[in-house]
């Protein structure tokens, strides 16, 4: 009787397995357990991530680690991926022209020009002509109501601007209406003396007068040419309900499209490709291009900048020169990021083309006898490097009940997925493909505008709910939950995730339905676009209806709902595909680790 | 026929004038009424915990002196949404905004 375990180092979790082979050949499994990867994949570092898990996994069975008789490594697969995202086009402001942004409580409605006076210059000012006052924080508002009233019989007061948070109290005051926008935090920008315009949406509406071009140039009284670079302005500020835009005469605004350079694809045949045709154009061509040697970007652009920042990044983790490193795979989304327009005077955003890039590049072996001559040496246990990591996975996904050979797998794990077919004669095919979970977290970052990346993978992972009083949220179907105890007031009124660890608030006010459905089409956009590329490319004659079962490993095929979009997507060509359950129990996990057990019975040297 | 306004209710005793304004000042700017009611006696959170209750939207401020909770009805006595103490002028329109928001189902805003 032997006892042997299997040892799976994956990019964020190290898996393990153990089972007990009998006198008679037979395979008992005693346990499994998982950690968190310590350090990067491949690295001495590991070690730590390996012991711990292994501890685990005697523990379940009362077993000790020193009783094992042999440990088995994963052959890591030699690919590493990595991220990037660049903007296309560019909105730039010069000297201050706008202010379009959606305090919760402007106040009054309707539009008004004028030219900017400070609050503290109205009694300079001159009778008969338009005026917009602006209103630094420090005076209160009694006070700048009681004043406005003073001076309205003398001057024309058109239209406020009010720094502090306090629209509704001085217009409640006043005895004339006025459109009055508030939370202006860079009052100080505002250049006295100039026209402007500003205007109030009506309840329930957005601004149409300085959404519109022509409406710019009415209240403004542009010209055409004018008008024409005023474009900008009104496209950023649909949507808005409220906004102020001030003429400032050899100031302009352009909406600059920077240079975003073209892809060069070394393959079969050579293909050139400019980032600006979108993701489904680069996509053909690296189709077309056949196996690719290497892809580089056009030097001095912006997606030449990001290549070659992915391939230094690569080179520091596989220590390797960066002449020696060669990006094999690129999978292009077309997405769009809130950028902050430069000149803007509230923080404004605007919408603007981006497009992500995940990148795989080949390493050399990664050094993992030397993580297994560490393992032996600390745990006086025989460690041996065995199998590559996909044919493992296979291996391992065959005891998921119902599959069938052939059998593919489709490995979605962080940076890379991985697919292998395995035919009726025991013979793998498989590949890798650059771009899964990390590329959907950059695209729920950037499209949302989120300030922190842990965030966008929290809203991956877990489903949303909005807390719509102290005892009940509505969830993202629509359903209801209802509690005895009330819920922490900081989340009320809030979107938050609903995580094992409890309620985690999104800080960033975005409407839950948005959230939901830019999460969707991220998963959509990667996981459907690469699981259909890798499967195509390793299946028999590269023809996917030859593959009757695939099973989905790894960490995306936890997702609650990746792989129910790739079983639907699949059903349409007569796949069954579905979430792995190793073992009948351990779910998607473990599948290399148990494959690494499974294989030593067929391995004649132990 | 006797119609309840609906109003975010303050129960006060000996209310400190100046904080008193700010929180008023805090539901106006969020477009909501409020009602001041001086009260003979109670603690904080007797008075938070009534004014909740006895207003129809069902939020309600109690203020002693500088203190002040904010209720909703529903929640137990004693168990207040905010309890300020020493609040500063800021600190008052915000218990203000939010016992207006409380109503208007919009996020609450957190003392700076």
């Amino acid at each position: 009787m032997r006892r042997i375990a299997g040892v799976d180092i994956g990019n964020s979790t190290t898996e393990v397995c153990i089972g007990e082979v009998g006198n008679d050949g037979s395979l008992r499994f005693l346990s499994g357990a998982s950690r968190l990867t310590t350090g990067t994949k491949g690295t001495l570092a590991n070690v730590y991530g390996i012991k711990s898990a292994l501890e685990t996994a005697v523990a379940v069975y009362g077993g000790r680690i020193e009783d094992l008789d042999v440990i088995r490594l994963n052959e890591a697969a030699p690919v590493i991926g990595d991220t990037a995202m660049e903007t296309i086009t560019e909105t730039i402001i010069t000297e201050s022209s706008m202010i379009g942004h959606n305090p919760s409580t402007p106040a009054g409605a309707g539009q008004a020009a004028g030219t900017l006076l400070a609050f503290d210059h109205l009694e300079s000012a001159q009778a008969g002509i338009p005026y917009i006052v602006f209103v630094p924080s420090q005076y209160v508002y009694e006070h700048v109501a009681e004043e406005i009233n003073r001076y309205a019989g003398k001057l024309t007061i058109a239209g406020l601007i009010l720094q502090a948070d306090e629209a509704v109290l001085v217009e409640n005051r006043l005895q004339h209406p006025l459109p009055i926008i508030d939370e202006v935090r860079r009052i100080d920008k505002l250049p006295e003396g100039k026209l402007a315009a500003i205007e109030v949406a009506l309840p329930g509406q957005t601004v149409h007068m300085l959404s519109n071009p022509y409406g710019i140039a009415t209240l403004l009284k542009l010209n055409a040419e004018e008008t024409r670079l005023a474009t900008p302005i009104a496209k950023s500020l649909v949507g808005k309900r409220s906004a102020v835009v001030i003429r400032t005469p050899g100031g302009n605004v352009r909406e600059n499209v920077i240079p975003a350079g073209s892809i060069r694809i070394e393959g079969d045949r050579d293909r050139e490709v400019s980032i600006d045709e979108g993701a489904d154009k680069i996509m053909a061509a690296l189709h077309e291009a056949g196996d690719i040697h290497d892809i580089s970007g056009q030097p001095d652009t912006n997606v030449g900048h990001m290549l070659s920042r992915i391939k230094s990044g690569m080179g520091e983790v596989s220590g390797e020169s960066d002449e020696h490193i060669r990006i094999t795979d690129i999978l292009a989304v077309d997405t769009l990021a809130p950028v902050s327009i430069a000149g803007a005077l509230a923080g404004e955003t605007c919408m603007e083309k981006a497009v992500g890039i995940a990148a795989m590049v080949k390493t050399q072996q990664l050094p993992m006898q030397q993580i297994a001559d560490r393992l032996q040496q600390e745990l006086h246990v025989r460690v041996i490097v065995a199998g590559v990591e996909a044919v493992m996975a296979s291996i391992g996904a065959m005891t998921t009940p119902g599959t069938a050979l052939p059998l593919a797998i489709l490995d979605m794990g962080g940076g890379s997925t991985d697919a292998a077919v395995v035919d009726e004669a025991g013979r793998v095919t498989l590949t890798h493909r650059a771009g899964a979970g990390e590329l959907v977290s950059m695209l729920i970052q950037t499209e949302l505008g989120l300030g922190a990346r842990t965030t966008a993978e929290q809203i991956k992972k877990y489903p949303l709910a909005k807390v719509e009083s102290l005892f009940h949220l509505r969830l993202e179907n629509g359903e209801m939950q209802f509690f005895e105890n009330s819920i922490d007031p900081r989340l009320f009124g809030h979107v938050v995730l609903i995580t094992p660890e409890g309620f985690v608030r999104i800080d960033e006010d975005i409407p839950m339905e948005r959230i939901v459905q830019v999460r969707r089409e991220a998963k959509r956009k990667v996981f459907v676009t690469n699981a259909l590329r890798a499967l195509t490319h390793v299946a028999p004659g590269h023809d996917l209806r030859r593959v009757p079962h695939v099973v989905l490993v790894g960490g995306s095929a936890e997702d609650f709902e990746i792989p129910g979009m790739l079983t639907e997507e699949f059903a349409n060509y007569r796949i069954v595909c579905g979430r792995g359950n190793i073992r009948s129990t351990e779910g998607p996990r473990n599948a290399v680790a148990t494959g690494l057990v499974l294989s030593s019975l067929g391995d004649k040297s132990l | 026929m006797i119609v309840n306004k609906p109003t975010v209710l303050l129960y006060t005793i000996a209310a400190n004038p100046r904080r008193l304004r700010d929180v008023c000042a805090g539901i106006e700017e969020e477009g909501v009424l409020y009602e001041v009611k001086e009260q003979e006696s109670g603690d904080l959170e007797t008075l938070a915990y009534l004014a909740a209750n006895n207003s129809m939207l069902g939020s309600g401020i109690g203020i002693v002196g500088d203190a002040m909770a904010l209720q909703i009805k529903g929640m137990p006595m004693g168990s207040d949404v905010f309890v300020l103490r020493h609040p500063t002028a800021e600190q008052c329109r915000h218990l203000g905004a939010n016992s207006a928001r409380a109503i208007k189902k919009m996020p609450f805003k957190e003392d700076a």
